[in-house]
């Protein structure tokens, strides 16, 4: 230990460390043997001392008005600083305003953006409705006028006696329509359902809606073949197979 | 210098008080000024590093840490690194007025005396040049003590007694006046 101490004093490495010459690592290195032996310690404020003293004897008389151009120099600094700060409060709220509006109008192109999605979407789902309506209508159009048409009257069963509805079927075209023309008022809880058979296969036609159906002709799944379709009472929001016993109606066609 | 006034320049440093720096330059102003003159050896020159050395001062003060350095080893460190690279620019520039010759930087010796600082410098006379050598080399050229030896041509044996004697001497200078001070700093 003496032997590392003794070798550290004579190596000159606290006397560049006293003069500000050493590097970072040197200077960690002196400030450790500093800290932890007394002797370098001593040694280090030893050297302190004698360089105030000796840098003392050189002093030499500072001419007149050194101090006050100094301490002007001092006050400029001072006030071109809280200048500088002034300026720098000032760019940063302008920064502030402006990353504000920048994210707001960010936000605003993305609500926008979102928006404009919606709509296309939209105006693409309503083209499609309208090419599926126009299709439609154009074909209840061929089925209505088309003179080998074969109109079928239908009737309710005691059920329903006031049921009256009106089938279209086109076998050139191979197409079928209902017109359900009056539907006799049923209990809130209850519901139409129009079904067919079709080649042996049970087709759930969905519910009729009392009102807004009457106008309408409801397309029939079409069949070379016999096909029957039933209209069949059931609870409200429809089944997913008919009840036959609530059978209201038939149509053969 | 007392460690009383010491502690309340930090302080006032630390507070930002215009007040340190006019206390800084009443007590070791003329002390710096003799440094910074020892490296450039121009009025001119050491009165810009002087100026140059307080504005540091000032806008470092906070890097200052009491427990790695005496107040005036930090100021020492600034003035000289300060003088130091002043002279380096001031002898890139081609310019002639400021010309300076190099080899007065490194020129070791008694620094020339003026009349007017006879009585500043009449304890530097009671240290002989032999040792004072070797303490400027150590102080303000900054050399280790293998590059004194080199330089002036005397075994590092010779430096190493030669500094030890020297600072020896220091301290029986620096001993006796100071015990006054202290006395008188404490009364006033």
């Amino acid at each position: 230990m003496k032997e590392k101490i003794h070798s550290f004093l004579a190596s000159d490495l606290l006397e560049k460390y006293l003069l500000g010459e050493t590097s970072t690592e040197e200077a960690l290195r002196v400030e450790r043997y500093i800290a932890m032996y007394p002797e370098v310690r001593k040694a280090y404020d030893e050297l302190q001392e004698n360089l105030e003293v000796f840098a003392k004897m050189h002093a030499r008389k500072t001419p007149e008005g050194l101090k006050e151009r100094i301490l002007n120099r001092i006050r400029n600094e001072r006030a071109g600083r809280r200048k500088f700060y002034r300026w720098a409060v000032a760019a940063s709220i302008v920064a502030m305003v402006f990353a504000g509006s920048s994210y707001f109008f960010w936000n605003q192109n993305q609500e926008l953006q979102q928006k404009n999605t919606l709509v296309n979407n939209k105006i693409k789902n309503l083209e499609e409705d309208m090419k599926v309506q126009l299709e439609d209508l154009r074909n209840q159009y061929i089925v209505l006028n088309n003179p080998n048409t074969k109109k079928y009257n239908v009737n309710g069963n005691r059920k329903a006696k006031d049921l009256k509805a009106v089938a279209y079927v086109n076998p050139v075209k191979k197409l079928s329509y209902i017109n359900v023309s009056n539907l006799p008022q049923l209990p809130e809880d209850q519901c139409y359902q129009m079904w067919a058979e079709v080649n042996g296969e049970l087709v759930n036609l969905g519910i009729i809606k009392q009102f807004e159906d009457k106008e309408n002709l409801l397309a029939l799944p079409y069949s070379d073949q016999n096909a029957v379709g039933y209209i069949t009472i059931e609870p409200e929001g429809g089944n997913d197979a008919p009840s036959v016993e609530n059978i209201v109606a038939n149509i053969n066609y | 210098m007392s460690t009383l006034l010491e502690k309340h320049i930090v302080e006032l440093l630390a507070e930002r008080n215009e007040k340190a720096i006019s206390l800084l330059y009443d007590n070791y102003g003329d002390t710096l000024y003799g440094v910074a003159h020892k490296v450039v050896r121009d009025d001119a020159l050491a009165q810009d590093v002087l100026q140059e050395s307080f504005i540091k001062i000032w806008k470092n003060a906070d890097a200052y840490d009491s427990s790695k350095a005496k107040l005036f080893t930090w100021l020492f460190r600034i003035t000289r690194n300060t003088a130091i690279d002043k002279l380096r620019s001031a002898n890139t520039k081609s310019d002639k007025e400021i010309q300076i010759d190099v080899s007065d930087v490194y020129n070791l010796g008694v620094s020339t005396t003026r009349p007017e600082f006879l009585d500043i410098q009449e304890n530097l006379e009671k240290i002989e040049p032999k040792y004072q050598i070797v303490l400027d080399a150590l102080f303000f050229q900054g050399m280790t003590q293998q590059e004194a030896s080199d330089e002036l041509d005397i075994p590092l044996g010779t430096i190493k007694s030669r500094l030890k004697i020297g600072l020896r001497e220091l301290r029986k200078i620096y001993d006796a006046p100071t015990l006054v001070l202290l006395i008188l700093s404490m009364i006033s």
